[in-house]
């Protein structure tokens, strides 16, 4: 039997996190509230109205476009396309058909021991529809998601396993929400990815017939979703039948993929220009002017986090996984000007549990990343002692004032004074004969739980190696 | 004189100095229209009688109290010492392809029949913001498809005021009408291949089409969305000139609506026209004209009244001191109908998907198996022959195996239209002219049904008037003298772009010029004896 | 007179267009399509440049004259629900049609 590689490109649909809809002054994020509440005349598509295109779409995606090294297009222009359908209002789609906003680019997805190199064939902005559910019989129609404003993007069939599929989707979804485009939550919709999925004989350059993959919502599901179909159709071939052009629906109760209707006859949309809008003109100035927020980007910097940092890629990838985690990684590092793997792993052990435990971003922390550095600075000169510290983190997360603040009010400094360790520890010596009596007998390990009561009796801040150091001499005396 | 007579500068002068009420002007106006109006248009009319055919017709709908509330809120401003805007207690009606607010919008189609509007298009805004009065929303064809009124789905259908026996013209041939016969000094219209100034040729009304983009379309029921204009229908040029400083400029609801700035189109009107140079085409003095016997397209001369008028409005304007420039080439003019046969039916069977019986308008009201039998029943039993046909014929010239051969190569010759109008306004070019002076209309008002079923041939009724649509450039129709049959001859100056002050600075110099000519004596039919 | 909207080509145009039309009217509606067909192939004598720009508007629109794109300032319609009030058949805030035949497919 041959080896069979799959094929497959992706179709993804990404809902930008614009204040309002592409071509009128509703709100675009329309979650949770009831339906046909978020609507006026032009998204519901009264008789008369006309689309006015909102600056901010436009902007966001000229930034995704440059992240994704498409081509930028100084004119780019707004087709209709045209069907019937109960939850397009106007009876057709405002898109970008042959003039769109950017031109080709393709994104270098490092996988385990290579990088897989994958186009981009369209980016293009368009509207939403609207959304329809079954009852019965009929149609409910609601029209709130209409007008939300998308970037259709679509890949060429360059990923060649299920795994590639994930890993395009996690790194397109750090990408978009590192450049602040969209919430990329697929659960609610707002990265959406359809796969289309052919298999081939390794090595082989053709292109088979493909199936289309729909209706997933979650980045694990689509990876189950490639998988099976692949083996599916391997199973089909190998058994010397042939692969059709199915629409497949992806049922996530089930975990499984079912064949939809098929299409009877090629929809013609006839495309035209939208004669409502004019050409979306990108003269330099404002193409500039968007750019100049442009962020470095989350695969170089991961790459610079391992070449200029020498951190190891486990670490890269965590602290490049999100914008505002990464940017604090990036202030902490500078405040503290010292190890860099020290402060990453402060902030990948004790910070990450902080950010999970309260369901923040790194940006609304108010332990700053100077306070950070702060308070490893001050561990490192035993100003404070390591456990000192760490619970530090959270008081100053807790009441935003600064580390040498708490440790000034708090009285944490750590006691390094020898006079008052050993008059501690000679205290502990006296009132645990038992203790004492057991240890001198030669169970030496016991020696940690003296330690510990000094630290527990001087209520931390006693330097834990002076105080060893201290009942030791007392103690083997 | 009624004041429903009085022009509409007139009649605002009175009411600010408060010699005359609002509602006194409103209830002249009213009085014109139990006059001579007759019944208005219904989806269900029965029988047109002889009676109907006596009277004109231009309502849809009467919205008596939004009027009488409005010139009384005009008169209670006044006596509060208050300024109201320029035409504040003018009457005026609405073609009613216009959404305005709580009242009917129907576009004169069985599938909007009951549908009303929640919102107002911008121009109407404006109108009221300006102190306007709104009479009623006026008929019109289904639309706005054709050019005699006489396929509105609301019959009667509106009847020239000067022979009832002729069509109005159309599609804004009720704004026309009703502007004629003192129902309302002023009127909105539509003008997308001509319907502003046809109609108001046949009608003997001043009519603008002012350049794409200079007035707002929001709220006007798109017909071909890049060649709409919404435009003032008034009985002289200074009033229309007043209307258009009222609607005319930017909105931030339609973005071809252009930023540049709106004079006062008042300002230059008593300028004269000394020194201005006024262009004659032979390419506006032949039809093109569809032999259903031989299949083909034939050429003939227009009628020698309309001929005439045109060339004696030139002498006019030349012993004005107007340069007249003869032999002016507007080579494309003849592909003006072909052209539009396919842009405006592309862009309109793309703007009549919406009406499918989902969210407003005409639903069928007979069990449907399908959301697919609602919509064809829906749009079956809604949509009359007019906009079936055109939606069928924007189908199938963008269809995509036909896109190329018609919608495309049409779209490029639109592109040479429009180098007509730029080589004879081209300041360093050889004609540099300030307005090209035509016949509006090939021929004064045709009969009832005499045009009306044969599409091509009313088609062509616009084809010295869709050019200006091509090009963008605005057009004003009025009239320039009466036929032997005492119907109204319209001329036609089309200008540059933006550049409406000149032509109604053109129009108002010709106006003043026949002051005294007999036919400007002359009134409509329906006027005589009252 | 031009045959080039044939009885097939044009059903076919109907159904894209969701339209059904009796018999008359049809052939009425066909009839004025080839006509207006024979109208439109003048346009096939007009020499066309290469170079020939299509024309979406008529107008130019440079950028100084044209309408600057929106802000991205959330300004709601005050009433919603006369959008609803006009629905041919509404329940539970939703506009309501009748289901789109689907096949089972198992």
């Amino acid at each position: 039997m041959p080896e069979f590689e799959a094929v497959i490109g992706l179709e993804t649909h990404i809902q930008l996190n614009t204040t309002t809809k592409i071509f009128c002054g509703c709100k675009a994020d329309s979650w949770g509230d009831p339906p046909n509440t978020n609507i006026c005349p032009v998204c519901s598509g009264l008789p008369g109205v006309l689309p006015v295109l909102n600056r901010a779409v436009v902007e966001k995606a000229v930034l995704l476009a440059e992240a994704m090294n498409a081509d930028v297009q100084t004119d780019s222009y707004f087709d209709r396309k045209n069907y019937f359908y109960p939850d397009l209002p106007k009876g057709y789609q405002i898109t970008q058909n042959d003039q769109p906003i950017a031109l080709g680019g393709y994104m270098d997805l490092p996988m385990e021991g290579y990088t897989r190199h994958v186009r981009i064939t369209k980016l293009h902005m368009e509207e939403d529809a609207g959304k329809t559910k079954h009852d019965y019989g009929r149609r409910m129609v609601d029209f709130n998601r209409c007008g939300v404003p998308l970037i259709e993007m679509v890949t060429a069939p360059d990923l060649r396993s299920a795994d590639e599929v994930a890993a395009y989707l996690i790194r397109l979804r750090q990408l978009l929400r590192w450049l602040d485009v969209s919430e990329a939550d697929m659960e609610k919709g707002h990265l959406r990815a359809d796969a289309n999925v052919s298999i081939r004989v390794k090595g082989s350059t053709e292109l088979n017939e493909k199936t289309e993959i729909k209706n997933v919502n979650s980045i694990e599901s689509l990876r189950s979703a490639v998988e099976k179909e692949i083996q599916r159709q391997i199973k089909e071939v190998e058994a010397g039948n042939e692969i059709e052009a199915w629409t497949l629906d992806w049922d996530e109760d089930t975990q499984s993929l079912s064949k939809m209707r098929s299409k009877e006859t090629m929809a013609d949309y006839r495309y035209f220009k939208e004669p409502d809008l004019l050409v979306v003109h990108l003269d330099e100035a404002w193409k500039a002017q968007i750019l100049a927020e442009t962020p470095e980007l989350p695969l170089a910097r991961r790459e610079r986090f391992i070449t200029e940092y020498g951190l190891p890629e486990y670490d890269a990838d965590i602290l490049t996984s999100e914008r505002s985690l990464s940017d604090y990684f990036e202030a902490a590092n500078r405040a503290y000007g010292g190890d860099v793997k020290r402060v990453s792993n402060w902030l990948m052990n004790d910070v990450l549990r902080l950010l999970n435990e309260q369901g923040l971003e790194a940006k609304d922390l108010k332990l700053t990343p100077a306070y950070l550095a702060e308070i490893i600075k001050l561990v490192d000169a035993n100003t404070v002692n390591t456990p000192t510290g760490k619970a530090l983190l959270e008081k100053v997360q807790q009441s935003g004032k600064s580390p040498a603040e708490i440790v000034e009010a708090e009285g944490l400094a750590q006691v390094s004074d020898t006079g008052l360790i050993r008059e501690i520890a000679a205290k502990i010596v006296a009132e645990n004969p038992e203790s004492v009596a057991k240890y001198r007998g030669g169970k030496e390990s016991l020696i940690g739980w003296f330690v510990g009561q000094v630290m527990r009796e001087s209520r931390g801040k006693a330097d834990p190696n002076m105080a060893r150091e201290v009942l030791k001499e007392l103690l083997d005396h | 004189m009624e004041l429903c007579d009085l022009s509409a500068y007139e009649l605002a002068a009175l009411i600010r100095k408060r010699e005359v009420s609002a509602v006194e002007a409103l209830d002249s106006a009213l009085n014109r229209i139990r006059l001579v109006d007759g019944r208005p248009g219904t989806v269900d009319a029965g029988e047109i009688t002889a009676e109907d055919q006596q009277t004109v017709h231009a309502f849809i709908t009467l919205t008596e109290d939004l009027a009488r509330a409005q010139a009384e809120a005009v008169d209670k401003k006044l006596s509060q010492g208050e300024i109201p805007g320029p035409l504040a207690g003018v009457p005026y009606t609405a073609k009613d392809i216009f959404n305005v607010k709580g009242t009917r919008s129907t576009a004169g189609s069985k599938i909007l029949a009951n549908y009303t509007a929640p919102y107002t298009a911008t121009p109407v805004a404006r109108m009221e913001k300006a102190g306007g009065v709104l009479l009623g929303k006026v008929n019109l064809d289904e639309f706005t498809h054709g050019s005699s009124s006489e396929s509105s789905a609301f019959q009667p259908a509106s009847r020239n005021p000067w022979d009832t026996s002729k069509v109005p013209g159309g599609s804004s041939g009720g704004s026309t009408a009703a502007v004629a016969a003192g129902m309302g000094q002023l009127s909105i219209g539509t003008d997308t291949g001509g319907s502003i100034r046809q109609p108001a040729a046949f009608c003997g009304v001043v009519g603008l089409k002012p350049t794409y983009g200079r007035v707002s379309r929001y709220g006007l029921i798109a017909f071909g969305s890049s060649l709409d204009c919404p435009g003032p229908v008034a009985r002289n040029v200074r009033d229309a000139a007043m209307m258009l400083n009222a609607i005319a400029g930017p909105d931030l609801q339609d973005s071809t609506a252009v930023t540049v700035p709106v004079p006062d189109y008042t300002a230059a009107l008593e300028a004269g026209v000394k020194g201005m140079r006024i262009g004659l085409s032979p390419d506006f003095f032949k039809i093109q004209y569809f032999d259903h016997e031989t299949g083909e397209i034939s050429e003939e001369p227009i009628s020698d009244e309309i001929k005439l008028a045109v060339e004696q409005a030139a002498d006019r304007l030349s012993e004005m001191g107007a340069r007249i420039v003869e032999n002016v080439p507007m080579p494309h003019t003849k592909y003006g109908i072909p052209t539009y046969f396919v842009i405006s039916r592309v862009e309109v069977s793309s703007n009549l998907h919406r009406f499918d019986g989902v969210k407003y308008g005409h639903r069928t009201p007979h069990g449907v198996e399908d959301l697919s039998e609602l919509y064809r029943r829906t749009r079956a039993e809604g949509f009359g022959a007019q906009p079936k046909l055109r939606i069928l014929m924007g189908m199938y010239v963008s269809a995509a195996q036909y896109s190329e051969q018609y919608y495309q190569r049409a779209l490029k010759v639109r592109s040479l239209i429009r180098g007509d109008f730029d080589a004879i306004y081209d300041p360093q070019g050889e004609y540099r002219l300030d307005a090209l002076l035509t016949p509006t209309t090939p021929t004064p008002a045709f009969g009832f049904g005499d045009v009306y079923g044969d599409t091509v041939l009313m088609q062509y009724a616009d084809q010295f008037t869709v050019t200006g649509n091509h090009a963008g450039v605005p057009g004003l129709s009025m009239m320039g003298g009466l036929s032997s049959d005492r119907l109204p001859l319209g001329i036609q100056l089309l200008g540059r772009d933006y550049d409406e002050a000149t032509l109604l600075r053109i129009g108002r110099a010709f106006e003043v010029a026949t002051e005294d000519a007999p036919w400007r004596k002359e009134k409509p039919q329906v006027l005589q004896g009252l | 007179m031009s045959e080039e909207i044939t009885r097939e080509i044009f059903d076919k145009i109907v159904e894209l267009a969701a339209l059904e039309l009796e018999e008359d009217e049809a052939e009425y509606i066909r009839r004025q399509l080839n006509d207006q067909l024979t109208a439109i192939s003048e346009l096939e004598a007009v020499p066309l440049d290469e170079d020939t720009p299509p024309a979406a508007h008529g107008v130019p629109y440079p950028p100084e004259i044209s309408a600057p794109a929106r802000r991205d300032e959330h300004a709601p319609f005050k009433n919603p629900d006369e959008i609803l009030g006009v629905a041919p058949e509404e329940d539970e805030r939703y506009f309501i049609t009748p289901d789109i035949p689907h096949e089972d497919l198992g």
